[in-house]
This record gives structure tokens, sequence and C-alpha cells, in this order.
């Protein structure tokens, strides 16, 4: 309740200082313009609202199976672990903008560099959660299954991977958050359609509300996209973890 | 004060669903958890091991159970079952999926697991519970799926780690009447970790006192009392007792 | 039948005869090459001409089908164009030299736009109406050093120290820079695009074009090629292609609303407003002056004073003799292999 008070009062600061001239309109709109601007331009920012989530959609469904695969492998042989870790964290140093004009340059003005972009900032995430959450299983339980003769598959299928589960849910939740990030400088460096490019070319004409409107269908899509994993969470790891000294 | 010890070296007997363990150490880098420990436990044979924290009683049920090799001495044991000693529930498993745990990773299918396990519910007083998760069952229910689970790993030798430990006076109680009970019922050979003089009087054929840190063996007391046994008997009480004061003098 | 045969050989072999190239200006039956052109920029009013070839059929009748791609920097036609994703770049006389300069083998193949249109912007009534009054002013630039080699030309000319006007890097944000009053003027602004935008939104902007202040007349947007790309089938689509734009641009000129409506209808994201006061103000600089030249036409003249404006400004590498020329005009309308100079050197 008082978080939402919190961003009223937020936004009647907003809208006062551009109401009173303190900030030119054209830098940054009052919010009633924004919100005026969503509405009377929802023609040309709804199928750009569909075409960055398309983007992002795919992305993270390829970001979810590359970094699944990924963190298991890294987990189960320990010379994956060594060859992919450097690689895997290396991927996320190199920041976005400076390889999305490569990845356009490459693959075209398609669909295919949004969602290799997306792919590639979000599938980090994913991996390392898992692969902590694969590590850090109960100790005793892990006894129990070695003294029952499991094999590593069946500690694998059994204990490692649903005891993951809530950890590679935070994983998922992180990339469903930043998704958007991916999508947009895709968008940037050669597209002709999405939100990303509504953004650019609206700031191109001083369509500056626009812009802001663009940038709030983003914001809105980000948080969909996690409160989205965060029920299909609650749905799927309805159990207590236990509190209970980790092994590794 | 009357102490029987069995001296170690002694020659393996057939060990047919028993268990013995011939002046075994174990070290974990400088730290030493087992020195030189000796114990025999007979087929169907309920061999309760004391000791303070740390003394290493986990370690030697691990030996036991094949989880670890000594690194002096010798452990020759039948097939033996381990519970953990926070029951090693999984909780995203229900209390029936968790029982039914040992079948399904000996390669039972799904639905046979489930009933075999099903089939003892009403025994252990679980009737009802199911389909419930761990965290949603009491303490004593929950070791009460553990136990069984441990039960239809189908071996002749239990080890059964501080199996009450994190229950409360009450429940702890009401829990080694019932074990009591249950091995009538099912006896196997048991090896019964606990820090309550009590408790391994009252279910206890023989009870091994364990030194602090590195784990010796203190003395071995013989409980020749008969089933079922209640704590304000005048033999477990004396007993208790003995036993206590056998630890006590090793301080 | 028979009679009438020698006539229609005839007519035949003057139709096959027409235009002095060896190829043809339309297509055969139906069959189109793709041809991927990146703009300058987001598309406006300066396109006019394309989106009106495209919208009335031009480019399918000279057996193409062209696609405009949209870059979101100003760095990235040439680049793309040199490594071959795209067949034909639109870009500024200026990157085109400097990119030749760094040994990208690219050509310009004719002219967008006519002259400069970059200008000297400043907002309202405080703005800066002639030169002078920049002295200890702060003058912001997109960071591209030929912009900054403007300002120091154009002080010059006014006789102010340059050591007196502090200049600003603000990005490609010119606008916005002077809006927030970071800066007392720009350069870089387009004074038909962000100049109209401006005026539109009650901002009254003070313009002042650069070639009225010292600085030698360009062509503000060229079309590039890779010299690479110019083969015979090469040669042939780019050809058509230009002859089919001419066509789109004079169809813009004779009929402007139109311009405005074609470029609205592929871009819907555009204010009309906006685009038909900014194609009001850019049709003169999309024809050359002398009428006897053609559409796109690049003078080699003017070119060649501009290149030696660049060299005494440091943006180029000393001139290597033998260098070939930056500029072809050949594949302009009624231009060919055996018609007109060819450029410089």
């Amino acid at each position: 309740m008082s978080a939402a008070l919190i961003v009223l009062a937020g936004l009647a600061g907003w809208e006062a200082i551009v109401r009173l001239g303190l900030v030119d309109d054209l830098i940054l709109p009052a919010p009633t313009q924004v919100a005026d601007s969503l509405w009377t331009d929802r023609g040309l920012l709804a199928p750009d609202l569909a075409t960055t989530t398309w983007e992002v959609l795919l992305g993270l469904a390829a970001a979810i199976a590359a970094g699944a695969l990924l963190g298991i492998a890294m987990h189960v042989s320990p010379r994956a672990r060594d060859a992919l870790r450097p690689l895997v964290i290396g991927s996320q140093a190199v920041p976005v903008p400076v390889i999305a004009p490569l990845v356009v340059l490459v693959l075209g003005f398609g669909l295919a560099p949004k969602v290799l972009l997306v792919a590639l900032v979000c599938f980090f995430p994913v991996a390392i959660n898992l692969y902590d959450g694969l590590r850090d299983t109960d100790a005793d339980a892990r006894k129990l299954l070695r003294s029952l003769d499991a094999t590593r598959w069946q500690t694998l299928r059994m204990l490692e991977l649903p005891s993951a589960l809530p950890a590679a849910f935070t994983g998922m939740k992180i990339a469903a958050a930043v998704a958007v990030i991916g999508a947009v400088f895709g968008e940037w460096s050669g597209s002709d359609a999405g939100l990303g490019h509504s953004l650019l070319t609206a700031n191109g004409q001083l369509a500056t509300a626009r812009a802001f409107a663009a940038t709030v269908l983003l914001f809105l899509l980000a948080v969909a996209l996690y409160g989205a994993f965060a029920l299909l969470e609650r749905r799927v790891v309805d159990w207590t973890p236990r509190s209970t000294p980790r092994s590794r | 004060m009357q102490t029987e010890v069995e001296a170690p070296g002694v020659e393996p007997r057939d060990v047919a669903g028993g268990v013995t363990v011939a002046a075994v150490g174990k070290a974990f880098g400088p730290v030493r958890a087992l020195d030189g420990v000796s114990l025999r436990a007979a087929p169907r044979e309920v061999v309760a091991v004391v000791g303070p924290s740390g003394c290493g009683k986990s370690t030697l049920l691990e030996l036991v159970c094949g989880l670890a090799e000594p690194d002096a001495g010798a452990v020759e044991a039948a097939p033996a079952a381990l519970m953990p000693q926070r029951d090693g529930l999984l909780p995203w498993l229900s209390a029936l999926d968790n029982a039914a745990l040992a079948l399904r990773v000996a390669g039972v299918g799904k639905a046979a697991a489930r009933a075999a396990a099903h089939a003892h519910f009403a025994a252990f007083g679980l009737e009802g519970f199911e389909r419930s998760r761990p965290h949603e069952l009491s303490g004593g229910m929950r070791q009460r799926v553990a136990f069984l689970r441990t039960l239809l790993a189908g071996r002749p030798v239990l080890c059964l780690d501080e199996p009450f430990g994190a229950l409360d006076a009450l429940t702890r109680a009401q829990m080694q009447r019932w074990l009591a009970d249950a091995l009538g019922r099912e006896p196997r050979t048991v090896l019964l970790v606990t820090h309550d003089v009590e408790e391994a009087v009252l279910l206890a054929d023989r009870i091994v006192l364990l030194s602090p840190r590195p784990g010796r063996v203190i003395a071995t007391v013989d409980v020749p009392l008969e089933r079922p046994r209640h704590r304000t008997d005048a033999d477990v009480v004396a007993l208790r007792e003995r036993a206590l004061t056998a630890l006590g003098g090793e301080a | 039948m028979t009679r009438r045969l020698p006539l229609l050989l005839a007519l035949v072999a003057l139709l096959a005869g027409c235009g002095a190239k060896s190829d043809t200006t339309t297509a055969g039956s139906g069959h189109t090459e793709p041809l991927t052109v990146m703009l300058d920029w987001f598309p406006n009013a300066d396109h006019a001409g394309l989106y009106a070839a495209q919208a009335s059929g031009e480019y399918e009748r000279a057996g193409l089908d062209v696609k405009f791609v949209t870059p979101s920097d100003a760095a990235t036609p040439l680049k793309l164009v040199e490594a071959g994703r795209v067949d034909l770049a639109i870009s500024y006389e200026p990157d085109v030299m400097l990119a030749r300069d760094q040994g990208a083998d690219v050509v310009a193949v004719g002219a967008l736009v006519q002259k400069p249109l970059t200008a000297l912007m400043s907002l309202g009534d405080k703005g800066v109406t002639r030169p002078q009054q920049l002295a200890g002013r702060t003058v912001g630039t997109a960071g591209i050093p030929y912009q900054s080699a403007y300002l120091k030309t154009i002080l010059r000319r006014a006789g102010v120290d340059p050591g007196s006007v502090k200049e600003v890097n603000v990005g490609f944000k010119l606008v916005q820079a002077m809006l927030a009053k970071k800066v007392d003027a720009t350069i870089g602004a387009f004074w038909n695009v962000e100049g109209i935008q401006l005026q539109q939104a009650g901002r009254k902007p003070r313009i002042e074009r650069i070639e009225d202040l010292g600085v030698p007349s360009y062509d503000e947007l060229v079309f590039a090629a890779r010299r690479k790309d110019l083969d015979e089938a090469g040669a042939s689509r780019i050809r058509r292609f230009m002859q089919a734009t001419a066509r789109g641009f004079q169809l813009v000129r004779r009929d402007p609303a139109k311009g405005v409506d074609v470029l609205l209808k592929a871009n819907p994201d555009l204010d009309r407003a906006q685009t038909a006061a900014s194609l009001r103000a850019t049709l003169p600089a999309f024809f050359p002056e002398d009428r006897a030249r053609p559409w796109g036409w690049q003078d080699p003249a003017q070119w060649s004073a501009y290149e030696h404006w660049m060299r005494s400004s440091n943006l180029l590498k000393p001139l290597v003799r033998g260098e070939r020329a930056p500029l072809t005009n050949e594949f302009l309308p009624g231009e060919g292999l055996d018609q007109g100079t060819s450029g410089l050197g």
C-alpha cells in the first residue's frame, strides 16, 4: 500500500516539474503526456510490443535450454567445467552494445540476431544458478542415496535436479528481468520493428512522449516476464526447502 | 563396577546378517575421528553406540554402510541401510514416495514401489498422510517415514544415526516405544547411534561407549533385559547409571 | 505480314539500340533481383523519392526488389556496404572520403542531396544569429572530427579566436543539449530535419547553413557502393536503381503531397506536419542547380574543392598519387560509360 503511495507521489512530483517549466517537455515529458501517447500511439506501439515480446520469448527459451545444458554439463563433468566455465563467464564481460552490431553484421536484420542477443544475455544467470544449485544439496540426502547404491544418473535425476529447482528459478527470474535489454540492443543495431526501434525513431523525431511510452512498455514487459516466472515457481516448487547443512 | 570389554583383534565369525568392526581407525586430514574401535553385532542384535558429540559415531556408521574405507583395521558387514541424522527425506516428494525411495533406486517401478510402501502405512501410523510433504508432517511422523524407507531397502543391517535427536522429549519417548515395537515385528541387525544413554538401555541388546574424539571404545555393556522395557524399571535405571558412570569416568 | 516484317524488325532494332549502354534499364518478364539499401538514418523527408519510386512500382519495373534498412548509428551504413552486407549505403560525402582514406574501396555513385544539410543551430531569443556571437560560448557537436573542423573554419572566417569557444561532444543528442541549455549552439543538426522539428515545436531555432559561413559546399547525402560490386551484373543493378530513384524524385517534385503520403505509408510513426514541412524545405536540394545535369549529379570540381579543404584541415592523410576517384556519375540517367566525366583523378 505504501509502495503505491510512494509511486503516486513520485509521479505527481514529476508532473509538477514539467508543468512548471523546470524541464523542457521535449526532454522529459510529463506522466500525463506519456499516458496520452500510450493511448494515442497504441496503433504503432502495440505491434512493436508484440514484436519485442516474441523476440524475448524465443530468446528466453533458447537461453533456458542452453543454460540448463551448460549447468548440468559443468556439474557432471569436471573437464567440461574447466573448459566451459571461463568461456561462460567471459561471455558476459563483453558489453552488449559492442556485441550487438557484430551479431547483426553476421546474422542480418531479421529475428535471429535479436533472439541470439537475448539468449546471450540470459543464458548466464540460468547456467550459473543451476550449476550452483546442483552442487548445493542436502548432505544427508546425498549420503542416503549413496548408501542405496544410486547411480550418478539417479542421483542427478532424483536428488540434484529437484533440489536445484529453486536456484534454477532464481536464474530464470533474473534472465526474465534482463531479457528485454538484449532485445532492445538487437533492435538498435538494425531492425524495422519492435519497442527498441520505436524508441529510437521517436527520439529521432523529437516525439519524446512516445519514446517514454515505449520505455514504459519495455519496463512492463520485463516485470510481466519476471512475474510469470515467479508464478510458475510457486506452482512448481511447492515444497519448503530445508535449512540443513549443505554439502558439495 | 564391572565392564565387559570385547578384546580387539578377535577372529570375525560368520557375519551373515551381522557386523564386525575390527580395530578400525579413520582420520579426515589432521582430525582423527576413530581410533582402534572394535565392536560386533550378531544377526538380529541391536547394538547402541553411545558417546558425546563429535566422537565419530556417524563416521562409524558410514564405514559400516560402505560409504567410506577405514584407514586401519577392517569392517565386515552384511548389506546395510543408512538412516541419516536428519532423516534425509526429500522435501519435494510425498511421504509415500519418500518411503518408496529405496525401492525406486533399486529399479522397482513407481506403481509397485508405492504399493509396497503403502502396505505399511497403517502399521506405521501414517494412514491418510500418503500425499503429504515432509514439511507438513510432524517430527515423529518424518522419522517414521524415514524408518519405513530404511526398512524397505530390504537390507539385513540398519544403521540409525541419532534417529530421535531432533525430537522433543515427549515425542522421543513415544518414538522409542514405537521403534522397540517395530523391531519386535521386523527384527534386523541394528547399529543405533545415540547420545541418550537411557534410549540405548531401552532399545539395545548391547551398548558400546565411545570416548570423545578420537573415538575409542571405553566400555561395552550388555543389556540382558526382557522386552518390553520401561524407563522406570529398576533394571533399566541401574544399567543406565552403570553406563553413565562408565562414560563419566573418562572425562 | 511479310510486308510489315522489315518495319517490325527495324522497330525492334531501334528499341534495342535505345540507351547508349550495353545493358537494359528495364527487366525481362517478372524476374526481380534483390537490392538492399541502408539509409543514413531513420526514414525522413530526405528519402521521399526512394519511397515514391518503390510505391509507384519503378523499382519493380526496373527488375529490382528493393529493401530499405534503417541503421541506428551514422557509421554503420558504410561499414556494412564495405562488408558486402548491403548493396548500397546512404552516407555523407566526408564519411566516404574518410572511409577511402582508411582503405575502404567504396565509391559514391550519386548524390541524394546536392548541398550541405548540416547547420549551425541555436535556440530561442538568446540564440546565436552570427558566428561572431560564438566568442566565449559553448558549442556542441556529435563528436565527429569534421564537425570540429567545420567549427574552426567558421570561427576563422568570422574572425573569432577558436580558443575562446568551448566545444563539447554531446553525441547524437544535439537537440537535447540545446533544449537542456547545456550548450549555446550546435553544429551537426540538419536544417531540414531537426531545424523543422524545432520550428514545429515552437522552440524558435536560429539556423545558419554552414556553406554560407565559409565551409566549402558538398553533397550531404550520397549513395555509396563497394567498387568490387560494380561488375557487370552489379553495375546494371545500380544503374537501374539510380534511374528508377531519379523517376521517384521527379514524382515527388511534381506532387510533394504524394511524397508525404508514401513516406507515411511506409513509416507510420512519422509525423505528418513535420514531414510535409521538411519535404517542402528540402525539395530544392534534391536536384542540381545546373539544370543540364541529371538527378544525382556529383560535381567533380566541388568534390575536389571539398577534398582539398579536408586535407588542409588534417582530416585526411596526404594525397597518394594515382588514387582512384571517389565518385562516379556513370550510373545516373543519361550518363553512361561513353558519356560525361566520371570523376577525379
